[in-house]
């Protein structure tokens, strides 16, 4: 199948995509402009989704990004499925409508791996079901959660309490290993220090562990649920917290959906500033999961090194943008709040001693040598396996991938301030980590560059809230690829509001990390992802 | 004919009427019979080992003359008295275990059959014991080893009891074998069957004479005692044998192999030289570390219990071994704390590994099963047997103040007294043994730690374990006796030792007394006994005297004594330890209660982390416990993978799996799969000669008569 | 190995001033909308509906701040069509509820937390852990984190307990031994925050058990929640309330 050509432009892209399809499909699916703005898409019945995600993947060179189920009022459950091409930076979204009453889809998950997760979160909160999918246990819902109540129903009413089931007598580990004197060691969901809700099972038959069964959406608030009907400012809120550590990337990926929809333009020196923010956020989030890869080796003195420079970006990152974690800061058509002049020089300066300080760390850590050994070869994750599970960000960079939203589809300032891609190859611990440093240091290259050239002019345009219709924003959040998927409806309040962060994409490929090690690396496998739960549940 | 002698008879009458009662009773009372008739049968054998301790030193009986070689004769020493003591203390209370135990055969097994063997087996073990001559020696030996046999394969239902009781037979009957020769080889040296004449010819013998008699003969009871490289038929017949042959197999039969050792090593044919001490000093300890290595790592409580008989009979073997060189180094006193050690320690396994046998059985019965991976919990629903499981394990695991403490503490101290041979050579050997001895104590408190955690506290981990019942008074009595002597051996050492000195001073010429518990109570005996004052005035300093004029015997300290410069080498008291341990706990459970006066207890559940529900599955198993060892060891236990299956929906969703492991234990790995193997290859070659076609018969039958033609004309020149 | 050693010792006591003296450093807290004074009625009622989610409310010529409902969106702060909001630059905000019994002095100088994430976001979580840093480190005022409720005298809850956490925060204060303490942090734990009440979370700690003491912010700062814990402790007073506040409420000072 011929590869589509590079850099060819979204006409010349959509007439060579016709073409191909032409060919393979003898004209059964035709292209047409999506109503997703800026995607292609084809249309076709859920019988066929199977070979044709299939063809698209294996042949085409199209990459699973995210599946969107969305129930109108006219009609039934709508699926997208969205599909990004790297080489060409382009997007197409497959569409499959159901009928009413139809309840069953064809799983596209042995075929495409990517997609297991979103067809179970699906399953779960529309109550479809996907034929072919093994179905491994509870997800999103857990036990309790009453029978056949699927809150992203058009129905389902959110304000309304929940009657539980009781299943505490009946829960039994859903455990796959069959050894001798086997067991799972139960890991959460209250465990550890200062660690997010989640559980683990560790399958066992003592010393090492077999085989992982993590368990999340512990966390799970509903917020795609809760985002229906309200306003963009309200919901604006809940893209910034629903995980505060990327609160800026979420709320600027959110802010990039509507902005399309509306067809804002956002003035230069926003786009720059949002650059330099991203990358401020990124730096710091990098120092904070250097930190935590520091405590879990139990290495005290690189621990609260790597907690000052946390601590000391936190402390940057209030004075110049009022707020520690960056709340409040990206609007619509722009930034609510801009840098001031007298913080350039502030930030130019703690921004060349953090770095300065991470690099000083680096050379330290790379020497002592306890401290690798218990991150060499901990925790592997091969190419094959990222790309199968379509991982994202600094975890599928440490094996081999180059994927990086804000290089193949550049946004805010990333067309002039071009990041640098690193990339690993181990998949071990060490190269997730190296990955976080290197990162690190292109953050404070960019910001950098940034200050360098910063535009003047406003930062903010008010866009016209009257148009509708529907809008997939994309950053590269410090963890990863983030999709916010957005419909406007005619009266400007959020219709629909889909969510896919990087943790949801990553923990998928977690266990395949959590294989065959030793009981003390668990920690260390675990803060070398880094993911958050808070991001992964929503 | 000496008292002794006629409460012997009474034992023998009482064996007796036991075959002739299982012959004839009714199955429904058949196993009250056996235990009745069991139990006074042990204690009769009880009262003749009291008796040949006490009054009678021994006595001969001449039963009737030979053809060749002098008469049949029966002779009892002390050596036979303490053996005959350690029977008893076991057969007593397993008879009564029986009793309860042998119903659940009723119906589906024959009971006479059983009742026969058992009474069979019992008296050939006593006369093994007293054989005064080679014949009788091997007759009994025979008997026993057969009848052993026959009760071990008793349930064949059982999986592994054909091969089990195989391996068992066909080991014994090579041992039997070797052992026959070393006789042979003695009767010929001698001209005599009798053993009092073998006694008088061995310091004459030739070196390669006595070299072969030491060598076939150790080798031969090695395999009864199960000291490695011939152990291999404990771990197999223990797990197919009923519960209370267990026990006896444990607990009685192993010794047979260490009197065998002591009888012909030490008494009839002494070994020259300290290296045939070495040997048996380093099978021993090897024994221990493998023994113990193994047992940690089972999860089936019998199994484990057969691995750690081979660990305690090594600990006994490098007391022997330990024995031997230090007589062929003349140091008697330490030698008789050697062998007194070995005595002690052979009188401790049998009533501990008594105990825990019957508690197994207990435990069996009570939640279903023996897989400690499937107990747990066992202590809310079988208090009793729990308790006196935790006597078994905690003097097992050689923790003061109980009895496997004392003498694992008396045999380690005496390696440790090395350091008065001359040789440095054995020095490093001595000193090596220690070390692998010491390992081994430390491996079995993991080891009875994981019994007694994995199989009586935490969560239930089966149905069987949920809803155990505590079983009834016919099984707790004799746990009850077993778990008293365990504490009475253990908490009284000061008066044990000078009843086995006496049993050690024929062989070694020397007695430890004075060396181990020199008479702190009695002034007139310490002057005797030429204390120096010096060395007195320490020890009254250090309260030794406390109790002098109230209790009877000579202290209540074991020590070594040294020279006048290090007039105490070694030292402990598990009595006054007791009284210690008894004061702290009593003052920390005041102090708490004080403390938590008028405070509310509140009963919370198990902090699970949040979980949903804590399975039993969610928690540690024994075999988890002892996957750290497993672990450690891999280079001795090699564990082969046997199974590894994966499956996978579309090579993605793993649904299952699976995987399992085999042990071959490394003295069958190293040892007796090689010439297995050698045989069945020489098997394979000569099937396929058999090719079925005439033609190939006949051609091999001309090729023998050309080979035959060949070596006449060859003679023939 | 030496290299850390010399690394730490060289780096030097980085430990904030707070509580003995003031904390003087920039960045170390976002502040917070105080109450304000206005010009009228209509003011009042504009600033106040400035607010998403309702914190602010106008009472004739003032606005008075629900502290525990502020999330930080500078959204009361950033209309310049509205009179400006009072803004507190401080971190000193815990307030006991109704439900708090102070602690016996024996207590205040060794106080075992555990933590538990009952659906927070992220950031609340890590200024929590940012407690634990060489700048703030809590060790020394005696507070330590302890993986076990059956070792903790407080509970240190973030996030408007999500439904699937309703059980294990239960649980967890089930199994700590009293005289146990629970402090909510942030806006979340607080009043549901931008997430709660709805069908997936509750409208905070209060819902599923009792509550001690609550660390207003969204995220409260590092400082703030160790005025929570000293306030706990019983060794920092809580944060005052305003004439204006006492004035709406009709309640003293
Ligand atoms: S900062 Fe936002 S949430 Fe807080 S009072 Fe102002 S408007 Fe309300
Ligand atoms: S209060 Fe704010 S920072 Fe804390 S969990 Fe809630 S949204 Fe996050």
């Amino acid at each position: 199948m011929p590869d589509l050509p590079d850099g060819a432009d979204n006409l010349a892209r959509a007439v060579a995509l016709r073409e191909v399809c032409k060919t393979r499909w003898g004209g059964r699916f035709v292209p047409a402009p999506a109503t997703t703005s800026g995607h292609e898409r084809l249309r076709c019945h859920s019988s066929e989704v199977c070979d044709l995600c299939a063809w698209l993947v294996q042949d085409v060179g199209y990459i699973f990004a995210t599946l969107v189920a969305e129930e109108r009022m006219e009609d039934g459950v709508t699926l997208t499925y969205v599909f990004q091409q790297d080489s060409s930076g382009s997007w197409l979204d497959v569409d499959v409508l159901l009928d009413p009453h139809e309840r069953s889809v064809p799983s596209i998950s042995p075929l495409v791996h990517a997609a297991d997760w979103h067809e179970r979160e699906v399953e779960d909160l529309f109550g479809l079901h996907f034929e072919g999918h093994p179905r491994l246990g509870e997800f999103v819902l857990h036990e309790d959660w009453p029978e056949g109540v699927n809150p992203m129903r058009r129905d389902f009413d959110p304000a309304r309490a929940l009657e539980h089931r009781d299943e505490q007598a009946a829960w039994a580990a859903p455990t796959i290993v069959t050894a001798p004197g086997a067991f799972a060691m139960p890991v959460g969901p209250v465990f550890s220090d200062f660690a997010e809700s989640a559980q683990f099972l560790l399958e066992t038959v003592g010393e090492d562990v077999i085989h992982t069964i993590p368990r999340f959406f512990y966390k799970y608030r509903g917020i795609e649920k809760i985002a229906e009907g309200q306003s963009t400012g309200r919901v604006l809120l809940i893209a910034e917290r629903f995980s505060g550590t990327a609160a800026f990337a979420h709320g600027l990926g959110f802010c990039q959906a509507v902005e399309a929809i509306l067809h804002c333009e956002v003035p230069r020196r926003a786009r720059a500033l949002r650059t330099l923010f991203a990358e401020l956020e990124r730096l710091r989030h990098h120092a904070a999961a250097i930190t935590a890869i520091c405590g879990s080796t139990a290495l005290a003195v690189a621990n609260s090194q790597a907690a000052l420079i946390e601590e000391e970006l936190l402390r940057l990152s209030g004075t110049v943008t009022g707020h520690r974690y960056l709340f409040g800061l990206v609007v619509p058509g722009g930034l609510a709040r801009d840098l001031a002049d007298e913080h350039r020089p502030l930030l130019q300066a703690a921004i060349g001693d953090a770095a300065g300080k991470l690099n000083a760390l680096y050379d330290m850590l790379c020497v002592s040598s306890s401290f690798l050994d218990r991150l060499e070869e901990v925790g592997v994750v091969t190419a094959e396996k990222a790309m199968e599970y379509g991982l994202v960000g600094p975890v599928a960079r440490a094996s081999g991938s180059n994927r990086d939203m804000r290089a193949r589809f550049p946004y805010a300032g990333y067309d002039t301030a071009k990041p640098m891609i690193p990339t690993e190859h181990e998949g071990d611990g060490y190269a997730r980590l190296r990955v976080l440093f290197r990162e690190a240091e292109q953050s404070a290259a960019l910001i950098h560059a940034v200050l360098e050239a910063l535009p003047d002019g406003a930062i903010a345009t008010e866009p016209d809230r009257t148009r509708a219709g529907a809008a997939l924003g994309t950053v590269e959040a410090p963890l990863g690829a983030a999709f916010h998927w957005v419909r406007l409806g005619e009266s400007g309040l959020v219709e629909r509001y889909r969510v896919t962060p990087p943790s949801f994409t990553n923990w998928h490929g977690f266990h395949l990390a959590a294989e065959n090690f030793a009981f003390q690396d668990f920690p260390i496998i675990l803060a070398s992802f880094g993911l958050s739960n808070a991001e992964c549940d929503r | 004919m000496s008292m002794s002698a006629e409460l012997l008879l009474v034992f023998f009458l009482l064996c007796a009427a036991g075959v002739a009662a299982s012959v004839v009773a009714p199955a429904r009372s058949g196993p009250t019979a056996l235990a009745v008739i069991g139990a006074a049968a042990a204690i009769a054998l009880l009262a003749t080992g009291a008796v040949l301790m006490g009054v009678e030193p021994g006595f001969r009986l001449e039963l009737w003359s030979m053809l060749f070689g002098g008469t049949m004769a029966l002779a009892a020493d002390r050596l036979s008295a303490v053996l005959m003591l350690g029977a008893g203390l076991v057969f007593l209370p397993v008879s009564i275990f029986s009793a309860t135990y042998l119903r659940k055969y009723a119906g589906h097994c024959d009971l006479r059959y059983f009742g026969v063997c058992y009474f069979v087996m019992f008296a050939a073990i006593v006369l093994v014991f007293i054989a005064g001559d080679a014949l009788s020696f091997l007759a009994a030996w025979e008997v026993m080893s057969i009848s052993s046999y026959l009760l071990v394969t008793y349930d064949l239902d059982r999986e592994g009891s054909a091969y089990g009781g195989f391996v068992m037979l066909a080991l014994g009957e090579a041992g039997t074998i070797a052992v026959t020769i070393a006789f042979i080889l003695m009767v010929i040296a001698s001209g005599s069957l009798q053993f009092g004449d073998w006694r008088a010819v061995s310091p004459h013998l030739t070196e390669g004479v006595a070299w072969a008699v030491f060598i076939l003969s150790f080798a031969g009871f090695a395999v009864k005692a199960g000291l490695v490289p011939v152990n291999s038929w404990l771990p197999l017949a223990h797990p197919v044998a009923p519960t209370n042959v267990s026990a006896l197999l444990s607990a009685v039969i192993v010794n047979l192999g260490i009197y065998g050792i002591i009888r012909v090593n030490l008494d009839l044919v002494p070994v020259h030289g300290a290296v045939p001490g070495l040997i048996v000093l380093v099978v021993g300890s090897v024994s221990a570390l493998i023994g113990i290595l193994y047992a940690t790592i089972q999860s089936d409580m019998k199994r484990l219990l057969a691995h750690s008989t081979i660990e305690n009979m090594g600990i006994v073997a490098a007391g022997i071994g330990a024995t031997m060189i230090f007589l062929a180094s003349n140091q008697p006193v330490i030698a008789a704390i050697a062998l007194i050690a070995a005595l002690y320690h052979l009188i401790n396994h049998a009533v501990y590994k008594a105990l825990l046998f019957v508690g197994t059985g207990a435990v069996e019965a009570g939640a279903g099963s023996r897989d400690l991976d499937l107990l747990g919990g066992l202590v809310r629903a079988m208090p009793w047997t729990s308790a006196f499981v935790l006597v078994g394990v905690l003097a097992i695991s050689a923790l003061p103040p109980l009895n496997g403490f004392v003498s694992e503490w008396l045999t380690l101290q005496t390696l440790l007294r090395s350091a008065v041979l001359s040789s440095t050579a054995i020095k490093i050997i001595f000193a090596l043994c220690g070390v692998l001895i010491a390992l081994t104590a430390g491996l079995a408190v993991t080891c009875f730690a994981k019994v007694y955690a994995m199989g009586f506290l935490g969560v239930s981990r089966s149905a069987g374990a949920a809803d155990a019942a505590e079983v009834g008074w016919g099984v707790r009595s004799p746990l009850a006796f077993l778990a008293v002597f365990c504490v009475l051996l253990g908490i009284l050492p000061t008066y044990v030792i000078p009843v086995i000195d006496r049993v050690a001073y024929p062989l070694t010429h020397a007695s430890a007394l004075p060396a181990l518990v020199p008479p702190f109570f009695l002034p007139q005996a310490q002057q005797a006994e030429n204390l120096p004052p010096a060395f007195l005035a320490e020890f009254h300093d250090l309260g030794a005297q406390t109790g002098e004029g109230m209790l009877p015997g000579r202290g209540l300290v074991v020590l070594h004594r040294g020279q006048a410069s290090n007039p105490v080498v070694f030292a402990m008291s598990t009595s006054y330890m007791v009284v210690a341990l008894a004061v702290l706990l009593g003052l920390v459970f005041l102090v708490f209660r004080l403390l938590t006066l008028g405070r509310r207890t509140v009963r919370g559940r198990a902090w699970d982390g949040g979980l949903r529900r804590l399975w039993p599955s969610l928690t540690y198993t024994a075999t988890g416990f002892s996957n750290p060892v497993r672990v450690i060891f891999h280079a001795v236990l090699r564990p082969t993978t046997i199974e590894d299956s994966t499956e996978a929906v579309a090579t993605h969703f793993r649904t299952a799996i699976r995987l399992d492991h085999a042990d071959v234990p490394i003295i069958d790995r190293l040892v007796l799969r090689p010439p297995m193997s050698g045989l069945r290859w020489l098997a394979e070659l000569v099937r396929r000669m058999h090719v079925g076609y005439v033609n190939a018969y006949a051609g091999y039958v001309l090729l023998t008569m050309l080979v035959v033609l060949v070596i006449g004309l060859a003679i023939l020149r | 190995m030496a290299g850390w050693v010399i690394k730490g010792a060289r780096t030097g006591i980085r430990s904030s001033a707070y509580p003995a003296g003031p904390e003087t450093a920039i960045g170390v807290s976002p502040g917070m909308p105080g109450d304000t004074a206005v010009d009228s009625p209509s003011d009042a009622e504009g600033l106040a509906s400035l607010c998403p989610t309702g914190a602010m409310t106008a009472h004739d010529v003032s606005v008075v701040v629900d502290r525990g409902r502020c999330v930080h969106c500078f959204r009361c702060a950033q209309d310049a069509r509205m009179p400006a909001v009072a803004w507190d630059p401080g971190f000193e905000w815990a307030t006991y509820t109704d439900a708090y019994q102070a602690l016996h002095a024996a207590f205040s100088r060794s106080l075992h937390i555990r933590f538990v994430d009952a659906g927070a976001c992220g950031a609340c979580m890590s200024e929590a852990r940012q407690v634990n840093n060489p700048y703030y480190n809590m060790h020394r005022l005696g507070f330590f984190i302890t993986p076990t409720p059956r070792n903790a005298d407080i509970l240190l809850v973030a996030g408007p307990v999500s439904d699937a956490m309703r059980d294990p925060l239960r649980k967890t204060y089930a199994a700590m031994p009293p005289p146990k303490r629970v402090v909510a942090i942030g806006a979340c734990a607080i009043s549901g925050g931008v997430f709660g009440p709805s069908y997936a979370s509750a409208a905070g700690v209060k819902d599923i058990i009792p509550v001690d003491v609550i660390v207003p912010g969204c995220p409260p700062p590092p400082l703030a929640i160790l005025h929570g814990l000293l306030l706990v402790a019983g060794r920092k007073p809580p944060a005052p309330r305003s004439s204006l506040a006492a004035r709406a409420d009709g309640r003293p000072e």
